[in-house]
């Protein structure tokens, strides 16, 4: 059976119909095309034909003539619209027509540089021309290194090597930084936050190397669909960029199912689970030889569900072997054996965490199976884009799990499906990163009055303090670098805080390992001495957590409860960055605050039941944190019209809904803001609802959630008012045992007041 | 809340800054002169070209003279990258008269310029560079600093000396870890008094660019000017022992030099060292080395001869009976020999001196199976 006859089949069957919230078909459209532009070089245009290329899709060739008049340009493609032939074209064409050209490339993994240099050589080869494209990680040999530095053409890299391997050491890449013509960022969706925040002020240093050796490179950046592709790549380079996303790449037909598991328990109101489902699902798809992919998110229902598919059809044969799983921990070569097997057609069934999510070429396949929300909407479309001929009808089945998330999707899928308000937000200037990269900028190179980095606008402030902290010597005009330290080493790309904690696993004495890493203002929650910490389905309890040197030491152990850590939270005011008057009579704010946070005890608590079996007490010392946060007050008279208690719970009931509904219209991952309540708050001295960043000095969420109030509120409104449940559940305002029995209409009084 | 106090929330201490500093009017770095006695340097005007080139195992200047080698040695303001300066340089020559050097200090960075200048200059002028690990430090560093100063670093590509590498060929068995002032204390038997730690040398710096107080950094230019003499005195000690292996008094040493020697066609000198490594483990690896320079060069006979002597000695283990019975097999085609002397190999592998691991199991597989091929082969004829 193939994917149109199956769905024809499903759409008949009541049984299965009956959980579907959704079946959106998106139609067939076909390929547009326009002849190769004259900036090809001719050179070119045989490889191109060799591989049925003839001509161009519109996006590649709008690309190619905004790149030809020297703009920046951020290209906008779905999965397998041929993207990098956005960037390899003209980079190849500049090279081929002057050999001193050089271009630097930035994947933001390993696996993702390897997939693009493979694909390059493929073209280089068919050319028989001497362009040398070299990788440069930690994975590059020493005694390659020199090659590297003084012959590559295109150097392919990551943001982190860029950052500790290339900038600090740009002198040894002459050749490279006086000829840079084109730097290539792909997957730039995926520089947000911390990561993008840090990312900027990367790209902030090498355009200041740049002009030192007198090149002007040109941005070429590749984004999956967001809402603010433009927005993203003007903040990640601090230019002006030309958006090109219509795509001229044909597609089939594509079918989009939402299911929701029945609920078993209505009481409870517990659903099936979304694995038992998933199983049957991609079970069917595995039993009609269609080749689909299945995402989970967690590695463990990865290796479950991976389990279950290869039993369906194992057999003396090895079929067993059609059946692959993949995430993060398999080897390089295991990796790249299943992707061909995908493209080949010997693997009919991938299981997969976000892994394969980013642009590694494993063809187009006819289904997909999303076992859950995978947190943001880009990521929701990368995914379902895995499924999706060019030709021929594909289908995304959506199975929602219990979660909150899952269900406000399942229940809303206008939200996936329409275009959204969502966003990928970064802060350049990030107190924290900036000053971290701002004296990475002083090493590589000395400031002169009067100099800029990038946008900010605290060059000078930024200059004197390092002056005043002795770490740069201001003398006649310049400030140099005067200390011993070795800048670049002391911040990790991919988190704000520069001390992370270290967390050892001290189970076999003889040897003890690193096994993961957590920044400081989340460690006292999770590693507190006896807390139980999770890592790859495995627990651990943790024996001691030594603050002073940032590490955690945990064992092994297998025991019946997790732990919940009670953080104490207390916030005050730094700055007030601006107020207003909302028309309901309350107040809107965006500031400073000083998150201060102690764990002073934590609960024990069974799996399964829910229910606490102890208590145990903490003793570590606070954690500051500086950071943005916006807020809300309720009106006095809106206030005065409820009970202390009545308002106590209404105000936990909508901190639980911001909770829900922000990270879906922030786009962020639900651990990076915090919502709390204040019935009398001290930063306002009204009854209060606070949203702030929960990374050291904010990466501009905040200000984002302040552009929206009104709407973030709504939603919320929403989100309540659709819940089937009476009394509040998990999934809207939070159970009834934690707001009481009139929260949930106590919460929804007061959101329809306030948006009124 | 400004900016600057955030700034100290986020990472920074009290201020720091001690008054305002005066304006440099400067149009050159600062300069010294420090001069040693010829005795200092004994042999020094005598090295020639061929002994260099042996040591360095590189081409030197057709016209050579050793009052054309430039000594250099820099101190610097960290371990490398491009915020790394190199704040003092010392220069150092023979002359006539004895040795002098010359050190090139930046009293703040604007000088920088006059200072890499007189560098430049001072490398102009000379054919031959000499260095201890500046392969890997001094001369790249440098290379980056007249890069940053838009400055021409063709003065560096002069045929370079660096003595790490040459002093790890002949000391590094012995001493394990070769720097400079280990390399003074047991090869030249100079110790180092009062001298500061190359660690300290960043932090010195700093302190003095706050305070102005030249004083503080007497301990550095004495240090500096200091490894540039012994740079000087340790390549022609190096070189009279290239010259006299006899004087090497270690057998290590004596070994090293016999290998050191062979890396640059060297054989007859080479075998000369090895005959004089004497007893021990050192003598056997040095009559091991020295039979396999014979077999090389087609003098079986020689080489076998000293197979023979070891085995009747009980050195060296079982090589030398696996070697000669390669030489009797294949050479002199004595296949019960080779047999018998295979057997003897295998009994003394047995023995308790030689353990039990994977390598010795190795061995005795591999002796096993030529013993079973000779065996057939003796049948055979």
């Amino acid at each position: 059976m193939n994917v149109a006859q199956l769905a024809e089949q499903l759409r008949r069957d009541n049984y299965f119909m009956k959980d579907v919230t959704r079946w959106e078909v998106i139609p067939a459209r076909p390929a547009q095309t326009v002849p190769f532009p004259d900036s090809l070089d001719p050179r070119l245009i045989p490889v191109l034909a060799e591989r049925g290329i003839h001509n161009l899709y519109t996006h590649q060739a709008k690309s190619l003539e905004a790149i030809a008049r020297g703009e920046d340009v951020t290209v906008v493609t779905p999965t397998a619209s041929g993207k990098t032939m956005c960037y390899n074209l003209p980079v190849l064409s500049a090279i081929l027509q002057n050999e001193d050209t050089r271009a630097l490339y930035l994947f933001p993994t390993k696996a993702l540089s390897a997939d693009q240099v493979s694909e390059l050589y493929d073209m280089i080869e068919g050319m028989g021309v001497d362009i040398k494209t070299y990788t440069y990680d930690g994975d590059t040999p020493a005694a390659a290194r020199r090659a590297v530095r003084q012959a590559g053409h295109i150097v392919v890299t990551n943001p982190d090597m860029l950052h500790s391997g290339i900038l600090p050491h740009h002198t040894k890449w002459v050749k490279l930084f006086e000829n840079l013509r084109y730097i290539v960022i792909d997957e730039i969706h995926t520089y947000r936050g911390v990561f993008g925040s840090n990312l900027a002020n990367v790209l902030r240093r090498l355009m200041r190397l740049c002009e030192f050796y007198g090149s002007h490179p040109q941005f070429i950046l590749c984004s999956a669909t967001i809402a603010n592709p433009k927005e993203l790549a003007e903040t990640l380079i601090g230019r002006t960029v030309t958006l090109v996303d219509e795509n001229g790449a044909p597609m089939g037909e594509r079918h989009f199912v939402f299911y929701n598991p029945p609920v078993v328990n209505r009481q409870l109101g517990i659903r099936e689970g979304a694995v038992p489902v998933t199983r049957s699902i991609s079970g069917m798809l595995l039993k009609n030889g269609i080749q689909a992919i299945t995402f989970a998110r967690s590695r463990l229902t990865v290796e479950v569900l991976t389990r279950y598919l290869k039993d369906m059809v194992r057999d003396p044969l090895g079929n067993a072997g059609r059946v692959r799983g993949y995430r993060g921990g398999y080897l390089p070569g295991e990796r790249r054996e299943i992707e061909r097997g995908l493209r080949n057609g010997q693997v009919d069934a991938v299981v997969s965490t976000n892994a394969l999510e980013l642009g590694i070429d494993i063809g187009a396949l006819d289904a997909c199976v999303m076992c859950g929300y995978p947190g943001t909407i880009a990521s929701a479309w990368q995914q379902a884009g895995r499924a999706g001929r060019r030709k021929g009808t594909s289908i995304v089945f959506f199975i929602a799990s219990s979660a909150a998330i899952d269900q406000y999707i399942v229940n809303h899928p206008d939200y996936l499906l329409t275009k959204s308000p969502e966003n990928a937000l970064l802060n350049p200037d990030n107190l924290y990163i900036l000053l971290s990269h701002f004296k990475c900028a002083a090493f590589e190179l000395p400031f002169a009055d009067g100099d800029k980095f990038g946008n900010t606008s605290s060059t000078q402030e930024l200059l004197d303090f390092l002056d005043e902290q002795g770490i740069v010597h201001h003398v006649e005009g310049k400030y140099h670098w005067s200390a011993e330290d070795f800048p670049a080493s002391e911040i990790s790309l991919r988190s704000a805080a520069a001390e992370n904690f270290i967390i050892v696993d001290i189970t076999d004495p003889a040897h003890h390992r690193v096994v993961g890493e957590m920044d400081r203002f989340t460690a006292p929650m999770l590693l507190h001495e006896n807390a139980i910490y999770m890592h790859e389905g495995r627990q651990f309890q943790v024996e001691k957590l030594d603050f002073d040197a940032c590490k955690a030491f945990i064992r092994s152990v297998d025991v019946g409860y997790y732990t919940d850590a009670d953080l104490n939270i207390n916030l005050s005011l730094l700055d007030i960055e601006k107020e207003e008057q909302t028309p309901q009579g309350g107040i809107a704010g965006l500031g400073e605050i000083k998150v201060t946070a102690l764990v002073t005890m934590f609960k024990k608590i069974k799996f399964d039941t829910h229910e606490t079996l102890g208590f145990g007490h903490v003793q570590l010392p606070e954690t500051d944190m500086h950071t943005t946060s916006m807020w809300w007050t309720l009106p006095e008279k809106l206030a005065a019209k409820f009970s202390s208690d009545q308002l106590k719970n209404g105000m936990m009931g909508i901190a639980n809904l911001l909770r829900i509904v922000c990270p879906l219209y922030l786009m962020c991952a639900p651990q990076d803001i915090a919502v709390v309540y204040q019935v009398k708050s001290p930063i306002t001295n009204e009854p209060t609802i606070l949203l702030y960043d929960n990374t050291p000095g904010g990466i501009g969420l905040s200000h984002k959630a302040f552009g929206m109030k009104e709407l973030l509120l709504s939603k919320a409104l929403q989100v309540a008012e659709d819940c089937h449940c009476s009394y509040g559940c998990p999934s809207c305002v939070g159970p009834v045992g934690e707001i009481g029995e009139d929260g949930k209409r106590t919460a929804i009084r007061l959101l329809k007041e306030l948006t009124k | 809340m400004n900016l600057r106090d955030k700034l100290r929330a986020v990472g920074g201490t009290g201020p720091n800054r001690p008054g305002d500093r005066p304006e440099q009017e400067t149009r050159d770095c600062r300069h010294f002169a420090v001069y040693r006695p010829p005795e200092e340097f004994p042999g020094a005007l005598e090295l020639t070209r061929d002994t260099l080139s042996l040591m360095s195992e590189k081409e030197m200047p057709e016209v050579f003279d050793p009052r054309r080698i430039l000594y250099m040695d820099t101190e610097t303001t960290g371990l490398g990258g491009s915020g790394t300066v190199a704040f003092l340089v010392g220069l150092g020559w023979l002359t006539d008269n004895g040795f002098e050097v010359h050190q090139f200090l930046m009293r703040d960075y604007p000088e920088e310029p006059y200072l890499l200048k007189h560098v430049a200059a001072g490398l102009d002028r000379f054919d031959v560079l000499c260095t201890f690990n500046g392969t890997t430090f001094d001369v790249p560093l440098l290379e980056s600093r007249f890069l940053m100063n838009r400055m021409d670093r063709s003065c560096l590509d002069l045929p370079h000396l660096d003595l790490l590498h040459m002093c790890r060929r002949l000391w590094k068995l012995r001493l394990g870890r070769c720097n400079l002032g280990r390399l003074e204390e047991v090869i030249l038997g100079k110790p180092r008094t009062d001298d500061i730690p190359g660690s300290e040398v960043p932090q010195r710096y700093f302190t003095y660019l706050k305070t102005k107080q030249i004083s503080l950094l007497d301990d550095i230019l004495k240090h500096n000017a200091q490894d540039i003499a012994s740079l000087c005195v340790l390549l022609n000690h190096m070189a009279d022992l290239y010259l006299h292996p006899e004087k090497i008094r270690f057998s290590e040493d004596v070994y090293s030099m016999g290998r050191a020697l062979e890396r640059v066609n060297r054989t007859e000198h080479a075998r000369r060292c090895y005959r004089l490594a004497g007893r021990g483990r050192m003598g056997d690896l040095a009559s091991s080395a020295l039979a396999v320079s014979y077999r090389r060069s087609g003098q079986r006979e020689e080489a076998a001869q000293i197979w023979r002597e070891m085995i009747r000695e009980g050195r060296g283990g079982i090589d030398p009976y696996v070697e000669l019975a390669k030489y009797e097999e294949h050479v002199r085609r004595d296949v019960p020999e080779a047999l018998r002397l295979t057997e003897q190999a295998i009994i003394r592998l047995s023995e308790p001196g030689f353990g039990r691991d994977d390598a010795v199991q190795e061995l005795k597989n591999e002796l096993q199976y030529r013993w079973q091929r000779l065996k057939r082969k003796l049948k055979e004829q």
